[in-house]
Order: structure tokens, then C-alpha cells, then sequence
């Protein structure tokens, strides 16, 4: 079985994100990690593959520097390592539509991803690319496993979880997993060292990159928190409930 | 411009962000199109001021959620522009209209003005990105980030038949009491210090945990003297959480407790000292007692939620 | 949480990708299993038999070592991982210091090949932990003196002596011994069930808490002929050991230091007194500014050295001056920290009492400070100091 993993390389949660004339400086980010969801779906791709004797690819469309994420997936057991440069691409259709070749290119019979990547944190990915691949999407899965031909996963339901089944090309969008991504070992990272990063670029995947009917103005620090606000007594909790939804918007 | 909106529904009835996502077109100064998924709260939804017209969309596919399914039987309805709630089905239904379409996702959207200009919240909310659209787009809102419609309207509702294929079938549902979250992941967390008085009368926060969906946090003093397990200890020496939301109630505000959460994004402090050091990081402090205050944070939180 | 070390002139920058890798993986590996129990590992006084498993999988042990099962990485590598094990706890690296550059290397390197395919890749998968027998009660710093001794039996060795201050002596399936045969250092390989031998742990350290050390007792302790390392006579056999071992420590300390560092620069941020965080007096400014200079100089030192032991034109000299530099900067810098963080300094929620303590051991073992500065001395002089004779 031929197991897709689509992974996003993003500053690392606990990153500082400053910016600079109007947009995030990529620069002053001083740590890249692979977005914590998508390692979730490498360890279950990681695991379908020791069950099925299949084969991993791990696919990120990403700048340059990406290219050391998949070079760890290597490390923990990825076979193919497929690196789509993302030069032109500036919304959410061309990302889908090029991971969607890509899976077509590299013939997988699944596609295992996060829920949604921890710098945008859009979650339009696993099913934007299903959809292009006419394929079954579950997102929010813990884990998917593979017997008689079919695909069984766990989603969550309105009154716990669900057992989900599903035949053919499907997507898995991953929450939290029920196992945290494997630690390599000298040995994968030596292995890892010898594999090479393919590149593959938008023409080869055929994929026309049209205009975009959307556009990046700027990029700003969030707005600055009001001083706080002390209130004396209890009689004041519906109002600063209300604050709590209506002013913080956390509730 | 027309907006078409994806009703959330919460049962047999529409959720409260339905009438922000029709609230948001209508800031717009555009009347929208609503359509309800297999028919839930098309009555509710023909009410709402700015609705021009409801579709009742029924079928057999909304028995299931599937994403695919849904968004095959909905897109044909849709116009240019359409909203959803940036919850976790629609921003799947979402992906998959927009990918249907070739038209680009906007997620977790904050605020929506004329041009259109939509800014959302990026790298979890460290950064704002602005955006403007030019034709259609599939744009999803943050829920409680726009002002609800009012319910003064008499639309007409149409019912559409469209089903379309289901591929996915629940094999077996596992009905389990959710299980309380571990401090280090939840998005809400309410934690309790020595002034909670006995470690018995952790089951009022217990409670208020579990109407929001929170973790149940503890100071150390707590830990140490009254036996609480480790992982609940937010601090130095325990758990460094950043929920959106730390309600510490009873807890002095030690440096050593701040070290675990001053980079919560927001702060409510309930303590009955004015002069708490807690209060010098809170967003929203409540001088009080617990016993007061609990209880009444208790029902003002459980009205939300219904 | 990725932890972020402080490496203020990018120096990490310099390693290659497979050395950032395992950088990763150990550094990982040590905030996830390590940080999270070092305290009880040493108020009990064990070194956790996890670690030894973890260590093995992760397939770190004897990192430079080639062939049998050995990882094969560079010296630079090697340098890395003693760099991100001490930032954790000295007791943890020099866990690793022994096995591989103290128990693997001399069998790798003066062993016959029967012993290096019997042994090696046992070691390297940390399933047989080995000691290095060489300190003697009355001999420490002046180990060519030593009195263990062994007798050529015809058909088998008998060894008679005591070594002392044995790190893994206890736990060891295996220690390498330093004993005079006929007036001249050889080494032994002792398997612990020998008869004759005995590895009593020793108790009451306030330093290094969670790594065993022990004494080794031979009395009339017979092993077979095929157990003396074939490849190497007199002192050279356990110096040789010691430059490996010693080298790692260079980077180690580097480990404790910035843990040190870490700490005490987010408690100076944190802490408050007069009214302002203390991190905002010029005193302890300083004290920052001078930790942060000293770690770099340190970086650099050791770096370099890991491209000349790499390249292979280093002399032990070069080493002397890493150990005897890296170590006594960070002891330093533990002390300043532990002043930094006022009466909680010497509390066990703060890594530093224990590092600081840690570090005493770290100066005194592979040759003492001052040991390494009469070796660089005699470099620079051509006249050795060590003693009143020859
Ligand atoms: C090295 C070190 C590490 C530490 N690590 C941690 C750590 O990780 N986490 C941690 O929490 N602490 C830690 N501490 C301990 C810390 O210094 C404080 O002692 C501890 O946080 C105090 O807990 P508290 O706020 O619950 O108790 P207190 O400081 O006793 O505060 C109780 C508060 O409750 C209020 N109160 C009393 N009755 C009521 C009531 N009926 N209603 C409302 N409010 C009431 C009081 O006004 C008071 O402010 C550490 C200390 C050290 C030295
Ligand atoms: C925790 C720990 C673990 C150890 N593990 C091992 C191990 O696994 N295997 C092993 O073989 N050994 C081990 N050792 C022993 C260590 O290598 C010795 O302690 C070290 O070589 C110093 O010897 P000593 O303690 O006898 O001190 P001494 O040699 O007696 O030195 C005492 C002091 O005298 C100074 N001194 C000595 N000679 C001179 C001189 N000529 N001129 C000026 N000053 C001098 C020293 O610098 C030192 O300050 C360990 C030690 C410790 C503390």
C-alpha cells in the first residue's frame, strides 16, 4: 500500500513571530517544526505501513527549508520524500491542487494529514485535496487502521467517539492521535542522510497555477489587550462573563 | 454581493452562530441565502432579519456526516460568496465547496469589511492577517467574532431535494462521559489554589469544567498539602500551559505559579484579596469570595452554553 | 515544548545535518525522560535502567566507533550528544562517557577481533554496560604507580588489587582493567561474575548522585588467557581512553552550563525585588553577560576541537585545554547561577545545586583542573611538573 503523508513545516509553537513592514519576518523565526498534527498522521502512516508492508511518502509543499522536515521523516521511516517547491503559490486552491497531483503521481491508496497546520491553522487541506482526488474525507480522526480492504478510523461524536469505516482513496485529517510520533534512531538518521528529496515543481505536476482572486495586504501584531479590569464583588461575574465572550472572545 | 450561508445547526435547532454568519452579510449591507441541512431550523431560520430566502435542503445523505457528501449535495445551491462557521464541519464542508469549485478558503475569519477585506488570526493567534477578495470565495467566521442577526423576518423557504453519495458508514458508535481534558491541552482551563479551602470543593470547579469543555488546574500549595495528582499542578515546577482562557480562583499569584501561565491569552483572577498579585496579571478580576463568585460564574456560563 | 539552547554566535550552524539530527533526537529525548526525573533518580541514587534501554535504541553508545554494530558518527557528533546528555545531568553523560569512550573504545581499539565482535555490539545496544577500572585508592592522579597487578598462570590470568571511584561499577557486565603484568599496565576484560571479583557499590556521594560508582576488588580473581587486550602496553592504553573520554566532557559541560544559564536568566527575568525584576540591575546584568560570553568562547573551543579530532591533527594538549577550560567555566557559572536564584538556588526544583555539585566530580575525574594545566605546562615549557623525580 502506498500510505501519503502531507506535511507542513511551520515556526515551532513556541516560536516568537515578530513582524516587519507588514508581514510575519520568516527570518527572525528561530526554530522550523513539522506542524504537531501532522506528526500524528506520520506515526499512523508509520504504523499502516509496518502493518501493510507499504511504502510512505511524505509529501510537503513548502519552501526550501522544508526540505529537512522530510529528510527527518526519513529518519523514522519514510521511504519517498517528495518536496513541491512553493514558488507561485498564494492560496489555498494551489496548495490543494498540487498535493493532489502529487498523490496522484506518487499512485497512493491513502492520504494521512493534520487537521489543520498551526501557522494558518485553516484546516482546508485534507478535504480541499480529497475533494480534487474524488476521494472520502474523515478529519478530527485519533487513528486509522486497515483491515479486509477497508479503512477503519475514530472520529469524534455528539456523544463520544465513532468507529468510521471507509473503501478506496480516503483522506485522514488528524487531531490529537492515540500515539506521539516515534523518536528516530542513529541508525534511520544515517539511513535518512542517503535519501534523497525529490523535487517535484508545479509543471511537472502539470498544475497550472492561476491567479489568485485573493490578496495578502498585510500581516500585523494582534491588537493589544485592554489593562485590566478589577470589578469588587461578586455581583459582577455576569458582566465579566459577558466581557469574556464578547471583548476576549474566549468563551 | 449575494451571500449564500451553510447554516450550523446544534441539534434539532440552529446554532447561535448562524445568526452571526447572517449578522456578518448583513454588516455587509447584503441580504443572504440560507441554506439548512437536511431541513434543521429552516422555520428559526426564515425569522432572522436579512435572510432573503431559505432552502431546506433535505436528502438522504444528511443522515451521516460526511463532508464530501454534503458539500457534492450543497454546492449546486450556492452562490459566490459563501459563509460558514469555522467549526470543525464546516470548515470541511467549506474546503470541500470551495475545492469543488476551484474558488479559494478564507478560515477563521475575525472580521469582514466592504471590498472585501477579511482579517483572521494567524500562527495561533500571534500574528492578524489581512486579506481582500476579488470574486468568489468560500469564507469561514470565528464563532462569537460577529454580531447575531435579530429575529423580526418572515422569509420564504424553499425545499430542495439533493442527495448525493455517502462513502462513509459508522461501523460502531462509543458513547463515553468526555473525558476531562489534561491541562496541557485544553483551550480553557480553571484552576484552584489553597483558598478553594478543602481539595472536596474542587467538584465546584469540576463542574464549571465540564459545562465548557476546561481542564482542572491546581496551584502547588494544593498539590503538596492536600494530595491533588501532579499533572494538574500549573507552575514552575508543574504544567506551563497557554490555554485561550485561565480562570485561577483561590490562588495567590506566586511567581513561581505565573511562570506556568502568564502567557495564557486571557486571565480571570477570582480572590478574595484586593491586593493578590494575581490581579497584576489578570485581564478580568473578580474581588471575591469563591463561594460567592462560583456559583455564580456557574450559571452564567451553562446559560451560554444552552 | 522544543527546548532552545542558547548558541548566541550560531555556532550549531556549523554541525552537518546528520549532527543536528541527533542533536534533535537526544535533546528531545532529554527534556521528555530525563529533566522530568532526574531529581528522584538521584535522591534515590540510581541511575534509571530506562535510560541505559533508551540510550541503546537510540543507538548512541560509542557514537564515534565504526564496525560491530557501532553508530559510526563523528567526533563532532559524539561531542553533541555528551553536549545535550549533561544538560540533563553529568551523571547521565558520564554514564555514556564510560561505555563508550572508557569500556567500548579500548576493546575497539586494543582488542583482539573475537573480543570486539563478542563484545561491541552488545555495548553499543547498551545491553552489557561496562566500567573502566584505572583510579586506585592511593593512586588517582598518578595512575602509573598503580598496584593492581596480574600473574600469568599458564592457563589463565589471576588478578589481585582494588580499584576505586568506578563509575558503573555495580551495574557493569563488564569492567576494563588496568593491572601490571610483570612491571607493565596491561588491560583486562573482567566479566562480572568472575571468581574473585566483587563491585561494592560506594555510598554517600553528594555529587554525581544518580550514576553508580563502586570499587572493584580482585582477590585471586581468575579470567581466562583470551581476556587480556592484545593491542597495547603501559600507559598509553588508558590515556588513550581518557583523551576520548575527556574530549566528550569538553562539550558536556557546555550542557550543565547552559542549563545553568537557562535558569538563571529566567528567574532573574521573573524575580522581583525593590520593585523591579532583578534582571534589570547592572549587577546581575553582569553576571548574565559574563555566563553568555563564556558558553560561546566555550562553544567555539569545543567545536573546533571536534573538527580537529574529525580531521584527525589533534594533540592531547588540545584536550587538556577543553576539559580543563569548559569545565571550570561551568562550574563557575553554576555558582553564579546558584547566587542568582538567591535561597532557592539551593532548592532541587532548580536544576542548579545539582549541576553545580555534579560539576565538583566533573573537575576532579579525567584528570583533575590542575593535572591538565601541568600537561599544558609541559607543552609549553618542555619540563614536566608532576613529580620531584625522574
Ligand atoms: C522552587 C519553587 C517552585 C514552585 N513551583 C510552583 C508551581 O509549579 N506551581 C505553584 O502553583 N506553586 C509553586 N510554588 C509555590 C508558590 O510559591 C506558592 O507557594 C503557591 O503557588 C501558593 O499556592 P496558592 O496560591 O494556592 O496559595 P496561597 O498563596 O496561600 O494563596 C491562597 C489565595 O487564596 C485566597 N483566598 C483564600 N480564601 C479564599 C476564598 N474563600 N475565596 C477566594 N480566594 C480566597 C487568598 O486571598 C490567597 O490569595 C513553588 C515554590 C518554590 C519555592
Ligand atoms: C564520581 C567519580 C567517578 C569516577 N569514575 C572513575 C572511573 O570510572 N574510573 C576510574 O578509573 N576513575 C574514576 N574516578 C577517579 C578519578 O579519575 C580520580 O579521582 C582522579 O584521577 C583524581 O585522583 P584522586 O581523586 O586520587 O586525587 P589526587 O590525585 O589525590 O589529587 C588530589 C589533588 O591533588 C592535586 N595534585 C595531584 N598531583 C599533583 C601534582 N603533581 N601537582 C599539583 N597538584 C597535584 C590534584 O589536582 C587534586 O587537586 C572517578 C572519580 C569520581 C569523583
Amino acid at each position: 500500500m502506498n500510505i501519503a503523508v502531507l506535511l507542513k513545516q511551520v515556526p515551532d509553537t513556541t516560536a516568537k513571530i515578530t513582524i516587519s513592514e507588514g508581514k510575519v519576518d520568516e527570518k527572525s523565526v528561530s526554530k522550523w517544526s513539522m506542524s504537531p498534527y501532522d506528526e500524528y498522521a506520520l506515526e499512523s502512516g508509520l504504523q499502516l505501513k509496518e502493518a501493510t508492508g507499504g511504502n510512505l511518502i511524505a509529501i510537503t509543499c513548502g519552501p526550501e527549508r522544508a526540505k529537512k522536515m522530510l529528510t527527518d521523516t526519513a529518519a523514522v521511516g519514510a521511504d519517498t520524500l517528495v518536496h513541491i517547491p512553493d514558488d507561485g503559490v498564494s492560496d489555498s486552491t494551489h496548495v490543494q491542487k498540487l498535493l493532489a497531483a502529487a498523490v496522484k503521481k506518487f499512485d497512493s491508496h491513502v492520504v494521512l494529514c493534520g487537521k489543520q497546520a498551526a501557522d494558518t491553522n485553516g484546516g482546508s487541506t485534507g478535504p480541499g485535496v480529497a475533494e480534487l482526488l474524488d476521494a472520502a474525507c474523515v478529519t478530527l480522526v485519533s487513528e486509522v487502521n486497515f483491515s479486509e480492504g477497508s479503512f477503519t478510523t475514530i472520529r469524534p461524536s455528539n456523544s463520544g467517539t465513532e468507529k468510521v469505516i471507509v473503501d478506496g482513496l480516503s483522506v485522514f485529517a488528524f487531531d490529537k492521535g492515540s500515539s506521539e510520533l516515534r523518536r528516530p534512531n542513529v541508525r534511520g538518521i544515517m539511513m535518512a542522510k542517503k535519501k534523497p528529496v525529490e523535487s517535484v515543481t508545479s509543471s511537472d505536476l502539470g498544475v497550472n497555477l492561476n491567479p489568485s482572486n485573493v490578496k495578502m495586504n498585510s500581516q500585523n501584531p494582534p491588537p493589544e489587550k485592554p489593562a485590566g479590569q478589577k470589578f469588587e464583588g461578586a455581583e459582577y461575574v455576569n458582566e465579566v462573563v459577558s466581557k469574556l465572550r464578547n471583548e476576549a472572545n474566549v468563551i | 454581493m449575494d451571500f449564500t450561508i451553510i447554516a450550523e445547526t446544534n441539534g434539532d435547532s440552529l446554532h447561535p452562530t448562524t445568526y452571526q454568519l447572517i449578522g456578518a452579510a448583513a454588516s455587509m449591507g447584503s441580504n443572504s441565502t440560507v441554506i439548512c441541512p437536511n431541513g434543521v431550523g429552516s422555520l428559526e431560520a426564515a425569522k432572522i432579519n436579512g435572510v432573503e430566502k431559505v432552502i431546506s435542503a433535505t436528502g438522504d445523505c444528511f443522515n451521516i456526516f460526511d463532508g464530501g457528501a454534503w458539500a457534492s449535495a450543497l454546492s449546486s445551491m450556492c452562490g459566490e460568496m459563501i459563509l460558514i462557521s469555522a467549526s470543525p464541519n464546516g470548515r470541511e464542508i467549506g474546503s470541500r465547496i470551495a475545492a469543488k469549485k476551484g474558488i479559494p478558503i478564507i478560515q477563521d475569519v475575525v472580521s469582514m469589511t466592504e471590498g472585501i477585506t477579511v482579517s483572521r488570526p494567524i500562527y495561533s493567534g500571534k500574528a492578524m492577517e489581512s486579506l481582500t477578495i476579488s470574486g468568489s470565495a468560500v469564507v469561514t467566521l470565528r464563532p462569537n467574532a460577529f454580531e447575531a442577526a435579530l429575529a423580526e423576518n418572515d422569509a420564504p423557504i424553499n425545499v430542495v431535494n439533493q442527495s448525493a453519495d455517502v462513502r462513509i458508514a459508522i461501523q460502531e458508535a462509543i458513547n463515553k462521559a468526555s473525558e476531562r481534558l489534561d491541562v496541557t491541552e485544553a483551550d480553557i482551563i480553571i484552576s484552584g489554589g489553597r483558598g478553594m479551602g478543602t481539595i472536596e470543593n474542587f467538584s465546584h470547579l469540576e463542574e464549571i469544567a465540564d459545562t465548557v469543555g476546561a481542564a482542572v488546574g491546581a496551584s502547588r500549595a494544593v498539590v503538596d498539602e492536600w494530595g491533588m495528582p501532579h499533572r494538574m499542578q500549573v507552575g514552575q515546577t508543574g504544567k506551563t500551559v497557554t490555554p485561550s482562557l485561565y480562570i485561577a480562583v483561590g490562588i495567590s499569584g506566586a511567581i513561581q505559579h505565573l511562570a506556568g501561565m502568564r502567557s495564557s491569552k486571557y486571565i480571570l483572577a477570582i480572590n478574595k484579596d484586593p491586593d493578590a498579585p494575581i490581579f497584576g496579571v489578570a485581564d478580568y478580576g473578580i474581588v471575591a469570595t469563591w463561594e460567592d463568585a462560583i456559583p455564580a460564574l456557574k450559571s452564567a456560563l451553562s446559560d451560554l452554553q444552552s | 515544548m522544543a527546548y532552545e539552547a542558547l548558541d548566541f554566535y550560531d555556532v550549531d550552524s556549523l554541525l552537518t545535518e546528520e549532527e543536528r539530527m541527533v542533536r534533535d533526537m537526544v535533546r528531545d529525548w532529554v527534556d521528555e525522560e530525563v529533566i522530568p526525573n532526574i531529581e528522584i533518580a538521584c535522591r534515590d541514587g540510581v541511575f534509571p535502567d530506562e535510560w541505559r534501554v533508551a540510550l541503546g535504541e537510540m543507538g548512541v553508545l560509542g557514537a564515534p566507533l565504526k564496525g560491530y554494530d557501532c553508530p559510526g558518527l563523528s567526533y563532532t557528533a559524539y561531542g553533541v550528544i555528551c553536549r545535550e546528555l549533561e544538560r540533563g545531568d553529568s551523571g547521565l553523560r558520564s554514564f555514556a562517557s564510560v561505555q563508550g569512550s572508557l569500556a567500548m573504545y579500548p576493546i575497539w581499539d586494543f582488542g583482539s577481533e573475537e573480543q570486539k565482535n563478542y563484545y561491541l555490539p552488545k555495548m553499543a545496544s547498551g545491553e552489557w554496560i561496562g566500567c573502566f577500572g584505572l583510579t586506585e585508592p592511593d593512586y588517582g592522579s598518578n595512575p602509573g604507580d598503580m598496584i593492581t597487578k596480574a600473574e600469568d598462570m599458564g592457563d589463565h590470568y589471576l588478578l589481585n588489587g582494588a580499584k576505586m571511584w568506578i563509575t558503573n561499577g555495580s551495574i557493569a557486565e563488564l569492567a576494563v582493567v588496568w593491572a601490571k603484568l610483570d612491571g607493565v599496565i596491561r588491560g583486562f576484560i573482567v566479566e562480572k561474575n568472575d571468581p574473585g571479583f566483587s563491585a561494592p557499590e560506594m555510598k554517600g556521594k553528594h555529587s554525581l548522585k544518580a550514576s553508580v560508582t563502586s570499587e572493584l576488588v580482585f582477590q585471586d580473581c581468575k579470567i581466562p588467557k583470551d581476556r587480556m587486550l592484545p593491542g597495547v602496553k603501559g600507559l598509553r592504553g588508558p590515556f588513550s581512553c581518557l583523551n576520548n573520554a575527556r574530549y566528550g566532557i569538553s562539550w558536556g559541560a557546555l550542557g550543565s552550563a547552559q542549563a545553568c544559564f537557562d535558569s538563571a536568566k529566567e528567574y532573574a527575568m521573573s524575580r522581583i525585588q525593590f520593585n523591579h525584576p532583578i534582571a534589570s540591575y547592572q549587577l546581575v546584568q553582569n553576571k548574565l553577560s559574563w555566563m553568555l560570553r563564556e558558553i560561546t568562547k566555550g562553544q567555539l573551543l569545543a567545536y573546533h576541537l571536534g573538527q580537529k579530532k574529525d580531521a584527525g591533527n589533534w594533540i592531547p594538549e588540545h584536550i587538556s585545554l577543553a576539559k580543563m577550560n569548559n569545565v571550570d567555566i561551568a562550574l563557575e557559572i553554576a555558582r553564579v547561577a546558584r547566587d542568582i536564584h538567591g535561597a532557592n538556588g539551593i532548592l532541587d526544583e532548580y536544576p542548579i545545586m545539582r549541576h553545580m555539585a555534579n560539576l565538583e566530580s566533573v573537575k576532579t575525574y579525567e584528570g583533575t583542573h590542575d593535572i591538565h594545566n601541568l600537561i599544558i605546562g609541559r607543552h609549553i615549557t618542555g619540563i614536566q611538573a608532576f613529580t620531584r623525580e625522574a
